[in-house]
């Protein structure tokens, strides 16, 4: 364990995950659902990416892609994940499931249907201990309640079921078993989404505390710029199965450049002014059955022209490791 | 004049373990015209307090006031004519719709039931003219809540509340289940009907920087109790009960500048069934003294802002 981790603290800075051209489909009573389409990012060893965007850009589907639980009946994904130098999309079966809950974990949005309602809390996470740490039962249950306690809840309470539990409580027990085999990478899907803001506080206080302890590396899937702000190295903003902005936190959020990254923080209600009206984006996402020619925000930009409406649009670096794909965004910064 | 006020309203529900404190002794009013604003984490009584006022349950006790009428017992003939001046719209607009109703059916239901309109065509006509004020395209009316976004789906929701012209409404979480660009479309169509048709709001969230946009005053709720009532700049420039502080700080800021000072909470909400007399936010408080599990009181502290907490002049 310990060597484990000193091993990871001296690979700091290192490629850990390189997503590329990934696209997922789904067939839906014959449409074809264009979910993901050509998202390709980095991540490093202990660095946190948000990928930020609204509900149906996509951003669940890329995280289940990359893990390969996408349901084999509807859903095709294409691209090549690379993790640890290794491409999960060519692993077999068997292969991906050492990984699975092992080296790359997943939190999932709701802890209320997360967990298994008739199996002890304490039994849930232990599981994952005896099938990828191959622990004898007792070992697991002892790790299992240093587990519980390292998310804050008391050891005693290993036993009890999940309906035992409040929300933030059933979260926490989610966090642990998603830490219990201290995994390279974490995906959280909305952590915090069901939660109270008070309890929210205190999940991404641990959940930015364990990182920091196991050296994880997270992506951190979410709809609140708050929250983005709050635990995240990068940003990426997907919109319509496409990264259409990435960059350093600190330059998304001081310079956004996509009108659609623009419009979100324009339509957020501010805590520090007190403006009369939001300005929202109009219009409404497309529909992933049927994706406009071009970029794909073309319809509710306020500056669209007839060229956006046609071809690929490719990734302009604006300023170093600033990405956006916008064809005209140095024109729409000189008008602003 | 207050066109709601509220004195010392209860509402408690039997469960098998005891009586659930849902709303304890909380009054306060909400002025012509304005938005009260509600908030406080889930399970706090806000949504309660809300269908309590309008009469989709009954209160256990206390007094409502409606422009200056008693209408804390109604009977079925008063019931009736109450409802034509509050209503509500739902936080949830997947749920809250019939779905077997197509969206003019919808809208032109309380319509029919109120019989202020003679024929077919002019109740036809009264729901285009609603479809047309929430924003909802004409060529929508035969369609079913299935075939529509969110979004639509809740100014659907804002037209059926709308249909009678009411004076009052309230508003249970209702964009909550939006997005956040379809949220703010939504806001602001509150915000402009209000302006029309001097409509007085009472606004029920979670979502503090929602609550601080929409709203003039806000009351904060912590397990049934109101803690503390002010005007909305007052409460996010200055909060003075130590849980509105907690909640105020929790919010992820988007400045990525601001480093914001947490005060952290430790546990979570108890149970509201069979609370202990005093302040119930005292087990989670950090200044919690003896005194505050006595029995406490409302207090104007400033003009206009009322805190319920006995060490608050310590504190501040």
């Amino acid at each position: 364990m310990s060597s484990e981790n000193n091993n990871k603290k001296v690979n700091d800075g290192e490629m850990l995950l390189s997503v590329k051209d990934l696209t997922v489909q789904y067939t839906s009573m014959g449409s074809v659902v264009r979910a993901v389409n050509g998202v390709s990012f980095d991540l490093k060893r202990g660095q946190t990416l948000a990928l930020v965007g609204e509900t149906g850009a996509g951003k669940t589907s890329i995280a289940k892609a990359i893990l390969r639980i996408l349901p084999d009946i509807s859903a095709t994904a294409k691209g090549s994940v690379v993790f640890d130098g290794e491409d999960l999309m060519k692993l077999k079966d068997k292969d991906m499931e050492k990984i699975r809950g092992h080296k790359i974990s997943m939190i999932f949005q709701d802890p209320m249907t997360a967990l298994n309602p008739i199996m002890r809390v304490g039994r849930q996470i232990s599981e994952v201990l005896t099938a990828h740490r191959h622990l004898t039962r007792e070992e697991a249950v002892e790790e299992g309640k240093k587990m519980l306690e390292m998310v804050g809840i008391p050891a005693e309470r290993y036993n009890e079921f999940p309906h035992q539990f409040s929300g933030g409580m059933k979260q926490r027990v989610v966090i642990a078993m998603a830490l219990a085999c201290t995994p390279e990478l974490l995906l959280a899907d909305e952590p915090t989404t069901a939660l109270d803001v008070t309890i929210q506080a205190q999940v991404l206080e641990l959940i930015n505390d364990l990182k920091e302890r196991l050296n994880t590396s997270m992506i951190l899937i979410t709809h609140d710029l708050g929250v983005v702000n709050e635990t995240c190295d990068d940003v990426a903003v997907v919109y319509a199965g496409k990264i259409i902005e990435s960059g350093k936190k600190r330059d998304v959020f001081k310079n956004p450049l996509h009108p659609y990254t623009n419009g979100l923080f324009g339509a957020l209600p501010n805590m520090n002014l007190d403006s009369e009206r939001l300005s929202p984006i109009e219009g409404l996402p497309p529909d992933p059955t049927d994706l406009p020619d071009g970029c794909a925000f073309a319809p509710r930009c306020p500056y669209a022209t007839d060229k956006c409406r046609q071809g690929d649009i490719p990734a302009v670096e604006v300023e170093p490791g600033h990405f956006c794909e916008c064809i005209r965004v140095h024109e729409i910064r000189k008008e602003q | 004049m207050a066109l709601i006020e509220v004195q010392h309203l209860k509402k408690y529900f039997d469960v098998p373990n005891g009586t659930l404190h849902a709303v304890d002794d909380v009054s306060f009013k909400i002025e012509k015209g304005t938005t009260m604003g509600v908030v406080g984490e889930s399970g706090c009584g806000k949504s309660t307090l809300g269908t309590t006022i309008i009469h989709l349950q009954e209160s256990t006790g206390g007094k409502i006031l409606f422009d200056g009428q008693d209408v804390t017992h109604l009977d079925k003939k008063q019931l009736y004519d109450y409802r034509e001046n509050v209503q509500i719209i739902f936080q949830d607009p997947y749920s809250s719709l019939n779905p077997r109703y197509n969206i003019a059916k919808t809208i032109m239901e309380p319509l029919q039931i109120s019989k202020r309109f003679k024929s077919k065509e002019e109740v036809r006509a009264e729901a285009d003219r609603i479809m047309d004020l929430v924003g909802i395209e004409k060529r929508l009316r035969g369609a079913y809540p299935h075939e529509l976004d969110g979004g639509r789906r809740q100014r659907v929701g804002i037209g059926r509340a709308l249909a009678l012209n009411p004076k009052f409404i309230v508003c249970d979480e209702p964009v909550s289940a939006l997005d956040v660009s379809i949220q703010a479309q939504v806001l602001n169509l509150l915000m402009d009907l209000q302006d029309k048709q001097g409509l007085t709001y009472m606004f029920v969230t979670h979502d503090l920087s929602v609550v601080r946009h929409i709203s003039d005053n806000i009351c904060v709720m912590y397990l049934g109790q109101l803690v503390e009532t002010c005007p909305s700049k007052k409460l996010f420039a200055k909060p003075l009960h130590p849980y509105t502080k907690a909640l105020l700080s929790a919010i992820p800021s988007t400045d990525v500048d601001h480093k914001m000072q947490r005060v952290q909470l430790k546990g979570e909400l108890t149970s509201p069934i069979n609370p202990k007399p005093g302040c119930r936010f005292a087990a989670r408080c950090l200044y919690a003294t003896e005194a505050c599990r006595q029995p406490q009181q409302l207090r104007e502290i400033e003009k206009d802002h009322f805190v319920q907490c006995c060490r608050i002049e310590e504190l501040n």
